[in-house]
C-alpha cells in the first residue's frame, strides 16, 4: 500500500520536476562547465535531487531500495548508518560470497590451496611437502607434472639447439590431430559428464596431464557449464585449482569485489574501500604472490580500517606484506646494517654470497611521502626520500612467495640516527617507523592532501578552496578519523550545491557497477563485468604506476571510451553478457506502449530523469529496430510476441544506459 | 574552422554512406583526395613509462666507470651491438640495430627534461606537456604542435582538410600529450571501434547514440561524442578486419606490436594521420633487472622488435614516416641494493625515419667519472628532449617552435633531420 503511494508520489514529483525545468538547467550547466568561482545561477537541489545525489555521490549508485530507504530514514540518519557498517545487515552480499571460500583465507592458506607457482617449484624442488589433503595433493601432483613437463621441454631445447630433429614425446604436441585422438578426447568427456558431482570431481583430480590436456581441448563452451554441475563451493574451488590456481585466485578475487560493490548494504565502507586501495595501491602483477597478498590486504587491512582513523590505515599498510612487496621495501638493506656486513665479510673471503650485495631501496620512502601522505608539494627533499629509506629497513616480510607474515629484521636495519624533514630519528628500530609515520600522518601537508583527494572523489573535478580547507581541518581536529571528514563533507553547503549534481564523470567501475545496481541485474558470475574493465582502460588492481587510477573526467573521457561504455550498455541490457540477466519486464510491468514502457525504464534507471532529446533519441531507435506491422499483416504467434517485446524492452534499456546521463553522477 | 570542418565532414560522410557499395579501394581514393596531408607530415611518439635504464640501453662500454658502477647488471662488452666504437645496444635490441646500421635510426644520449623532478607522475606529466617545472599546462606538446601548423597555415591563407584520425593514441585513454584544442582519438583496438555490435547490425543502434550525444546539453559528452561517431564511420570505410599487414613486417607478439600495427594501419589508410602516440610501461626497473639477459632484455627485444616490425610493414611508407621515443627520466648510474637502479636524470632517446640521418650517437656525451654525475648518482642532461622533439616537429608539422614548447631555449639543434 506505502509502496504505491510512495511510487505514484516519487513518480509525480519527478513529473513535476521533468516538466517544470530540465534536468540541466542552464544555470547548472553553465556552472559546471567553469571553475565554481561564479556564484551559483541554479536554484537549490530539490529533496528527491539531494536523496539521488547521496546516492550517486556515497553508494555505487541508486536502486530503488536504497532510495526508499533514504526517502525513509531522512539523509543524515542514512549517512550516519551507513558510518556504522557492522550494525548493517548483509546476509545478502554474504550469501552470494559463499561462492568464493578461498577468499576467507589468510595469505599462506591460499597459497597451499590455490598453489602459485612458487609453491609448486619448491613442491617440486622437494623443499615443501606435498599436502596431507588427498584432494590437495592430486592437484598438487598435477601441477608438478605440468611443471616438470616445461623443465624438460626446456632443457631439452638447450641441448637440441642447431638441431633439426623434430621435438619427441607426448610433451611437444603436435598441432594435426588425428581422428584416434579426437574419438578418445570426445569418449572422456561425455564420460566424465555423465558422473555425478562428487565422482566427477575425483576422475578429473585423477587425471594426469595429457589426459587432462585431452579433456581441456575437446570441452566446448556449455559443456565447461555442465562440468560444475551440482558441486558445492569448495569442490568447484579445487577444479578451478587443478585447472589453473593463479587464474582461480585472481577470479575470485575480482569476483568477490564486483558482488560486494554492486549488492552490498554497506556501500559507502565499499566505496571507501574502493578509495583506500587506490589510494595505497598494489598491483595484481607485481610477482606471483600479489593477488594473494592483496585478498588478505583489501579484506584485513584495508576495509576493517576504511572508515577510521588514517594513522591506523597507513600503519597497516606499511606493515602489509602487499604493500613492502609492490613497493620493494621488504628486500631493502642498510648499507651499514649488519646483513650488509656479513655479506660483505662473506665476498671479501671468496665465500659465495647469496645475491648481489643487498642495499637499499627508495620506492617506498618516495610514494609514502608523495603519493599517500604528504603530497608531491609536501616539501620532503631527496635527502629525506633517502633518510626514510634508511628508516625503513628491516620492515620486511618472512617467506614471501610462502605467503609469510610482517617481521622486522633487525639485521638489515640501517644503524645511526635520521633526519627527515628537520626532525632527528635517534637509533631505535622498528619505532623509527611507527614514530615517522605519526609525523607523517599528522602533517598539516597530509591533512590537506586527503582532505582534497576526498573532495575530488566526493564533490567535483574542482572542488571549491573553502570545502578543502573545512575537511582538512576536520582531519586535523579529529586526530585523523575519516568518519569525521566525511560527516563534515556531508555537512557542508557545497556538497549539496547545484553545481555539484550530476558533476561527476563515472569511472569505468562506477559506470559498470551503476549500470548493475540501477538494472536490478542477477549476476550469479561477474567475471564479465571484471573484463569489461579490462576494455574500459581499468582493471581492477591493475594501475601499475603507484598513483592508482585517476578520478577526474578529463581522465576517462575519450572517444574509446564512449565507445566501449556504449557496447557495454547494449550488452548489458540484451542479456550478452555471460550469464548476467536482466529483467526488464518487471521494470515496465503493464505497460504496453512504447512511451509507457520507456518511462518505466526511465524512472528506473534515471531517476532524475533524462533530457527530451535522449528521451526522443531512444524511442526512435525503437522505433527504428521495430517499426509497426504493415496493415495486415498477420499478428506474430505468443512466443515471437514475447521475445520481441522482451527485445524491445532491452532496446530502450540499452540506449537509457549508454546516454549522456547516465555517464554521469 | 571547426564549424567549417565539421559541415565538411558530414558532407564526406554522406558521400561515404552513398558510396558503401564502392570496392575499397575507391572510397579510400575518395578519403585521400580530400583528406591527406602533405607526405612526411607524420610523427608517430612511444613513450616508454617508468624510466627506461637508458645507460643499459645504449650502453656507453668505454666507460670504466659503467662496469664499476654496475658489477651485477652492466652489459659486458662483448655482448653489446656495436654502434659507434663508444656506445653500444643492449643485445636484445637486434631490430633497432639494423635500422641503426641502415643510416634510419638516430640515437640523441644523455637527453632529459631540466625539471629535476624524481616523481614519475611529475616527470611524466611534465615531459607530455611540454612545459617541465610548470603544472597549470593544460594541454600536450604533440597537441600544440599541431595548432602551430594550423597557425602556419592559416598565416599563409592555407587550406588543409582534417579528419577525426589527424591525432590518435593507440591505447584505452587520451595522453596528456595529446590533450588540447585539436581533436584526438583515443582507440584500444580498431576493430573493435564500432557501437552496438560488431557486425552489418551495428548501423541503427550507432545513429540512435549518435542524435543523443550529438544534441546533448552536456558539453564534454557532446563533443566527445561528435568526434566518436565520425571516427566510427570513416574507420567502417577502411574494412579493419580485413587488414593485412606487408608480409615483410613479422611483427612479435606484444603490445606494442599490435599498437603500431593499427598505426601502420591508419598511416596505409589515408586516413589523415598525422599524430600517433602509443606506450609501453614495465621500465620501471627498482628490483632484479637483470643485465644482458633478465627483465629489461625481455621488455627491451619486445620494444626493439616492435619498433622493426612497425617500419617493415610500412614498406615505401616508412619514407614519410618519423617515429621518437622517450621515457619520463633515466636510472641511477649505480645500480641499487636489489639488483636494480633508481630514479635518476639522462636518458636515451631514439629517432627513426626516412628523413633522419641515422647511423650515429648525437648529443653531448657528459661522462660517467664520479665527479660527473649528477648529484653524485646520476647521468647528466646535456640535451634538452625538447631540442630533439622540436627538431623533429619542425622537419614534420612545421610551425613556430616558441609555440609548442614556451619558455624552452632550444638552439640550433642536433642536426639528425635531412632537409
Amino acid at each position: 500500500m506505502r509502496m504505491v503511494r510512495y511510487r505514484s508520489r516519487l513518480a509525480g514529483l519527478l513529473c513535476a520536476v521533468l516538466i517544470s525545468q530540465p534536468l540541466l538547467s542552464p544555470g547548472v550547466a553553465e556552472a559546471r562547465g567553469k571553475a565554481a568561482k561564479e556564484p551559483a545561477k541554479a536554484p537549490a537541489l530539490s529533496s528527491d535531487q539531494r536523496i539521488l545525489h547521496l546516492l550517486d555521490r556515497l553508494s555505487f549508485g541508486p536502486t530503488p531500495e536504497s532510495i526508499a530507504a533514504v526517502r525513509k530514514m531522512g539523509l543524515y540518519r542514512w549517512f550516519e548508518e551507513q558510518l556504522d557498517p557492522e550494525e548493517i545487515d548483509d546476509m545478502g552480499l554474504e550469501t552470494r560470497l559463499k561462492s568464493y571460500p578461498a577468499m576467507d583465507l589468510p595469505a599462506d592458506e591460499l597459497l597451499t590451496r590455490l598453489p602459485s607457482g612458487a609453491v609448486i617449484r619448491q613442491v617440486a624442488d622437494g623443499k615443501l611437502p606435498m599436502p596431507d589433503d588427498a584432494q590437495l595433493a592430486r592437484i598438487y601432483r598435477h601441477r608438478v607434472d605440468i611443471y616438470q613437463d616445461k623443465q624438460e621441454k626446456k632443457a631439452a631445447e638447450k641441448t637440441d639447439a642447431g638441431m633439426m630433429m623434430p621435438a619427441t614425446g607426448p610433451a611437444a604436441v603436435v598441432p594435426t590431430v588425428s581422428p584416434a585422438r579426437l574419438t578418445y578426447g570426445e569418449l572422456l568427456v561425455k564420460s566424465v559428464l555423465g558422473l555425478g558431482p562428487d565422482e566427477r570431481l575425483e576422475r578429473v583430480l585423477g587425471m594426469g596431464p595429457h589426459a587432462y590436456e585431452e579433456f581441456r581441448s575437446v570441452l566446448k563452451g556449455a559443456q565447461r557449464e555442465h562440468l560444475m554441475d551440482g558441486m558445492t563451493e569448495d569442490q568447484r574451488e579445487l577444479l578451478a585449482s587443478f585447472d589453473n590456481p593463479g587464474k582461480a585466485v585472481t577470479e575470485e578475487l575480482m569476483g568477490q569485489r564486483l558482488l560486494r560493490d554492486v549488492y552490498s548494504e554497506r556501500q559507502l565502507l565499499e566505496v571507501m574501500t574502493g578509495f583506500w586501495m587506490n589510494h595505497f595501491n598494489v598491483y595484481l602483477k607485481k610477482n606471483e604472490e600479489a593477488p594473494y597478498y592483496i585478498a588478505s590486504y583489501e579484506r584485513d587491512t584495508i576495509r576493517p580500517m576504511a572508515l577510521g582513523r588514517f594513522e591506523d590505515l597507513l600503519v597497516a599498510t606499511a606493515k602489509s606484506p602487499a604493500m613492502l612487496t609492490y613497493l620493494d621495501n621488504a628486500t631493502s638493506t642498510g648499507p651499514d646494517s649488519a646483513a650488509a656486513e656479513s655479506h660483505a665479510r662473506r665476498q671479501a673471503l671468496g665465500k659465495e654470497a647469496k645475491g648481489p650485495l643487498p642495499g637499499l631501496n627508495e620506492n617506498y620512502a618516495r610514494e609514502l611521502m608523495e603519493l599517500h601522505t604528504l603530497g608531491v608539494n609536501g616539501g620532503y627533499t631527496q635527502k629525506d626520500v633517502t633518510e626514510v629509506a634508511r628508516i625503513f629497513t628491516g620492515w620486511t616480510v618472512d617467506h614471501a612467495a610462502l605467503g609469510g607474515e610482517f617481521r622486522f629484521d633487525e639485521t638489515r636495519h640501517e644503524p645511526g640516527e635520521k633526519t627527515v624533514l628537520g626532525h632527528k630519528f635517534k637509533e631505535q628500530g622498528q619505532k623509527e617507523g611507527l614514530k615517522l609515520l605519526h609525523m607523517l600522518a599528522t602533517s598539516p601537508s597530509t591533512a590537506r592532501f586527503i582532505a582534497t583527494k576526498l573532495a575530488v572523489a566526493f564533490v567535483s573535478d574542482t572542488p571549491p578552496e573553502a570545502l578543502v580547507a573545512r575537511m582538512a581541518h576536520s582531519f586535523e581536529d579529529n586526530d585523523g578519523d575519516i568518519s569525521a571528514v566525511l560527516r563534515t563533507m556531508v555537512h557542508s553547503p557545497e556538497f549539496w550545491a547545484p553545481e555539484a549534481y550530476q558533476a561527476k564523470v563515472k569511472t569505468p567501475l562506477e559506470y559498470v557497477v551503476s549500470a548493475a545496481r540501477a538494472s536490478g541485474a542477477e549476476i550469479p558470475d561477474p567475471q564479465p563485468l571484471a573484463n569489461q574493465l579490462n576494455q574500459m582502460g581499468m582493471p581492477l588492481y591493475g594501475s601499475m604506476p603507484p598513483t592508482g587510477y585517476p578520478a577526474k573526467a578529463e581522465d576517462w573521457v575519450s572517444t574509446g571510451a564512449l565507445v566501449e561504455r556504449m557496447n557495454f550498455a547494449v550488452a548489458l541490457a540484451g542479456n550478452r553478457l555471460g550469464k548476467i540477466r536482466t529483467d526488464w519486464a518487471a521494470v515496465t510491468g503493464a505497460a504496453t506502449d512504447p512511451a509507457a514502457e520507456e518511462l518505466a525504464l526511465e524512472q528506473r534507471l534515471l531517476p532524475g530523469g533524462v533530457s527530451e532529446k535522449t528521451r526522443a533519441a531512444t524511442l526512435d531507435e525503437l522505433g527504428a529496430q521495430f517499426p509497426a506491422p504493415a496493415a495486415g499483416a498477420r499478428p506474430l504467434n505468443e512466443n515471437r510476441q514475447a521475445a520481441r517485446a522482451a527485445q524491445e524492452r532491452a532496446v530502450l534499456a540499452g540506449m537509457l544506459i549508454g546516454s549522456p546521463e547516465f555517464q554521469r553522477r | 574552422m571547426r564549424d567549417g570542418r565539421r559541415v565538411f565532414l558530414r558532407n564526406g560522410a554522406l558521400l561515404l554512406a552513398g558510396t558503401a557499395a564502392l570496392p575499397g579501394f575507391l572510397t579510400r581514393a575518395v578519403m585521400a583526395a580530400t583528406a591527406a596531408p602533405a607526405k612526411g607530415k607524420r610523427l608517430v611518439v612511444i613513450f616508454q613509462r617508468g624510466a627506461a635504464d637508458g645507460l643499459n640501453v645504449v650502453v656507453p662500454y668505454a666507460e670504466p666507470n659503467y662496469y664499476a658502477m654496475r658489477p651485477g647488471i652492466a652489459i659486458p662488452k662483448d655482448k653489446v651491438l656495436e654502434l659507434d666504437g663508444f656506445f653500444g645496444l643492449h643485445p636484445a635490441m637486434g631490430g633497432l640495430k639494423e635500422l641503426y646500421d641502415a643510416g634510419h635510426l638516430a640515437v640523441v644520449h644523455a637527453a632529459g627534461s631540466p625539471d629535476p623532478t624524481r616523481s614519475h607522475f611529475d616527470a611524466q606529466d611534465f615531459m607530455e606537456s611540454g612545459t617541465p617545472g610548470l603544472k597549470s599546462t593544460a594541454d600536450g606538446w604533440l597537441n600544440r604542435a599541431m595548432q602551430a601548423e594550423d597557425a602556419a597555415l592559416a598565416a599563409k591563407k592555407g587550406q588543409q582538410a582534417r579528419t577525426a584520425f589527424r591525432a590518435v593514441a593507440l591505447g584505452p585513454e587520451l595522453p596528456r600529450t595529446l590533450m588540447g584544442k585539436v581533436p584526438a582519438l583515443a582507440i584500444s583496438n580498431l576493430q573493435e571501434f564500432v557501437v552496438g555490435g560488431r557486425g552489418p547490425n551495428a548501423a541503427p543502434v550507432s545513429s540512435a547514440f549518435e542524435s543523443m550525444y550529438g544534441e546533448s546539453g552536456d558539453r564534454l559528452l557532446h563533443a566527445t561524442g561528435d568526434s566518436t561517431f565520425e571516427a566510427i564511420r570513416m574507420l567502417r570505410a577502411t574494412d579493419p578486419a580485413h587488414y593485412q599487414p606487408n608480409a615483410a613486417a613479422n611483427y612479435p607478439n606484444n603490445g606494442l606490436a599490435r599498437n603500431l600495427m593499427q598505426v601502420a594501419q591508419l598511416l596505409k589508410a589515408d586516413l589523415g594521420l598525422e599524430a600517433a602516440f602509443t606506450d609501453m610501461g614495465g621500465w620501471d626497473t627498482h628490483q632484479n633487472q637483470g643485465g644482458a639477459q633478465g627483465q629489461l632484455a625481455d621488455r627491451l627485444r619486445e620494444f626493439s622488435d616492435a619498433i622493426a616490425g612497425f617500419w617493415r610493414d610500412l614498406g615505401d611508407e616508412a619514407e614519410h614516416v618519423t617515429l621518437v621515443t622517450m621515457s619520463e627520466f633515466g636510472r641511477t648510474a649505480r645500480q641499487n641494493g636489489t639488483g636494480g637502479t633508481d630514479h635518476g636524470r639522462a636518458n636515451a632517446m631514439f629517432v627513426l625515419g626516412g628523413r633522419v640521418k641515422g647511423g650515429k650517437v648525437y648529443g653531448r656525451w657528459p661522462g660517467l667519472a664520479d665527479e660527473q654525475l649528477n648529484e653524485g648518482r646520476d647521468l647528466v642532461i646535456t640535451t634538452d628532449y625538447r631540442a630533439v622533439v622540436g627538431e623533429v616537429v619542425s622537419r614534420t608539422l612545421g610551425g613556430d617552435l616558441k609555440a609548442v614548447f614556451p619558455g624552452a631555449r632550444l638552439g640550433a639543434g642536433l642536426g639528425m633531420m635531412k632537409g
